[in-house]
């Protein structure tokens, strides 16, 4: 497809990281599948690819996907935001062919070689078994050189043309975001301390620094596609931020509970995830209020026309507001206390709000800016949705709920069996592993994590066919 | 020891069901609580809806005593809860505010 409607290198460049990404995005699910498929049939893939292999490939997947699509978003905005062209967009451009290939060679090592030996030379090469972040200390080294050029780019850019509120926000939030990664690139062989700093890599990204990406992503979107007044929401932009680092930094303490950090942090936690999910529900507010201010205007001069420039994109930022509050709102809340935690952490609860949380806060909002991209590239003024748009949101979206729905199911026979009767003992977890509702919950989640890979498909053949559809107002 | 610090008691089997629907529902009627008191002041609701969404609030309140109830939970979590359900009721108020007050400026 032609780049010909795209007048600046930045949204090209952005362009190349969406499409890196949605292969990723593929690549995880796959795997996500394999390693599902293993808890019904435990010898599929034996010694070929085994469950720890298919589920480092899963979720580091996860995190290189919506890190390569956060830095695509970027490069999207920021000459709309800026004004100008990005500065550096060459070294931009050169450090994309750089980490797309490191994360080939690192994939690859993930599943040729899998495992290494008991010193330093894995942790080098083959891979730091730290979950999510797994990545061999030279890819390490390599990432933050990437993300180093990429701060680069996002601050010069931002200091040379109209640094607006959002470009403002995510200039601090992308070197937050950048910094906290080396809390994760230390060795220690206590794994109390390992795991405290782990911690502050994946809660501070997903609790406070990647939530608010999400904000500044949806101000942007809310802008671009039904008009909202800029000053509203670069307003709320701000109030969302001290909300979200508010609770969110201290939230940190409910990872915090079992351990081996002292005992003060059960306070902390309490109190800070108590805190939580206000500023998810003050999001899901704020799209209410500005669709309905947009479409209230709108109605009002006479005009019964949606305010919506690109329906598709427009349902995934509203599914990300249901999503969040869904995922890292209701299912993070209800086991976020150290009282109900104590029976919760470590089983399949966790699961589902990861499922939930991590799809419907951050891939949600990606698969749109990939719509807005198609957009963009295809020069569509209004863009409509398509057969293809709804069944695969329906069916992605759809399937991720069922997964978490199931992965509920078995969740609750982990506490109650595992748990509460049995006392967190080894007999009690197999016990609960063998119990027929664990077992069902993991059939379902299967055939929901099924639903979702062709919804995947769905969803890629609409991304590469609906700009050429004829419905769209251009 | 645990038992002696983090609650008052253990957490009977029979009690946890009870804990995850009520603190699901502690979002849910939060959510409604939010978004009928944000529709009725976007006009997306008439006036009437109003009362409603205090309704809501009164749920959401009654569900976090009831999850920390349940939970037994001890005197600073207890404190913890009740800073949450108001911070939940003066929360819409407060952005609400906020907002409309810069689309005024905006607008004029």
């Amino acid at each position: 497809m032609a780049n010909s409607y795209l007048t600046t290198e930045s949204k090209k460049l952005a362009t190349w990281y969406f499409t890196f990404a949605a292969i990723i995005f593929g690549a995880q699910l796959l795997f996500g599948l394999v390693a599902a498929t293993q808890y019904v049939i435990p010898g599929f893939l034996f010694e070929i690819v085994d469950f720890s292999v298919a589920r480092m490939i899963h979720i580091n997947a996860l995190v290189v996907w919506m890190v390569f699509a956060m830095i695509g978003s970027v490069y999207w905005l920021l000459p709309d935001e800026t004004g100008i062209e990005t500065v550096g967009i060459g070294l931009g451009k050169l450090l994309f062919w750089v980490f797309a290939a490191a994360i080939v060679v690192v994939v690859l090592v993930y599943l040729l070689v899998q495992v290494g030996p008991a010193d330093e030379t894995s942790l080098w090469l083959i891979h730091e078994g730290r979950e999510y972040i797994e990545a061999p200390r030279w890819a390490d080294i390599g990432i933050v050189v990437v993300v180093l050029g990429f701060i680069y780019n996002l601050y010069a850019t931002g200091m040379k043309g109209n640094r607006s509120g959002i470009v403002t926000v995510l200039m601090a939030d992308m070197l937050a975001f950048a910094g906290i990664y080396l809390a994760g690139m230390g060795y220690t062989d206590n794994i109390s301390i390992d795991q405290f700093w782990w911690w502050w890599v994946i809660h501070l990204w997903v609790e406070a620094t990647w939530e608010v990406f999400v904000g500044s992503i949806a101000a942007y979107g809310l802008i671009t596609m039904i008009g909202a007044h800029r000053k509203v929401v670069e307003m709320w932009l701000w109030i969302e931020v001290a909300m979200l680092f508010g609770s969110g930094i201290l939230g940190m303490g409910h990872h915090y509970f079992w351990i081996g950090t002292p005992e003060y942090w059960w306070e902390i936690g309490a109190l800070f995830s108590a805190l939580e999910p206000l500023p998810l529900v003050a999001m899901f507010i704020h799209v209410l209020y500005d669709w309905g201010k947009m479409q209230g205007e709108e109605s009002a001069k006479g005009q019964d026309v949606s305010v919506i420039a690109n329906k598709p994109a427009f349902t995934w930022f509203v599914l990300n507001a249901i999503g969040n509050f869904l995922g890292a709102g209701v299912w993070g809340f209800f086991h976020t206390f150290p009282q109900v935690n104590l029976y919760t952490h470590g089983t399949q609860f966790t699961s589902a709000h990861g499922h939930l949380a991590f799809f419907g806060a951050y891939g949600t909002l990606l698969i749109g800016m990939f719509y807005l991209a198609v957009q963009g590239k295809n020069g569509i003024k209004v863009m409509n949705a398509t057969k293809k748009s709804i069944w695969g949101t329906s069916m992605i979206f759809g399937g991720v709920l069922g997964m978490t729905a199931a992965l509920t199911l078995s969740g609750y026979v982990d506490v109650l069996v595992s748990r509460a009767q049995m006392g967190a003992t080894w007999s009690g977890y197999f016990e609960g592993q063998a119990s027929m509702w664990f077992m069902q919950g993991m059939d379902w989640r299967l055939i929901m994590g099924v639903v979702t890979f062709l919804g995947f498909f769905v969803l890629v053949a609409d991304l590469l066919s609906i700009g050429k559809a004829t419905h769209h107002k251009r | 020891m645990v038992g002696e610090v983090l609650m008052t008691k253990d957490i009977l089997v029979d009690e946890f069901l009870t804990i995850f629907v009520s603190s699901t529902l502690v979002l849910v009627f939060g959510g409604f609580y939010v978004g009928i008191y944000t529709a009725v002041k976007v006009k997306l609701l008439k006036n009437w809806a109003m009362p409603f969404s205090y309704l809501f609030w009164i749920l959401t309140a009654y569900c976090l005593y009831l999850m920390g109830s349940y939970m037994h939970v001890n005197e600073f979590t207890a404190k913890a809860l009740v800073v949450a359900a108001i911070g939940i009721l003066l929360l819409p108020h407060a952005v609400y505010y906020m907002q409309d007050r810069v689309h005024e400026e905006n607008e004029h």
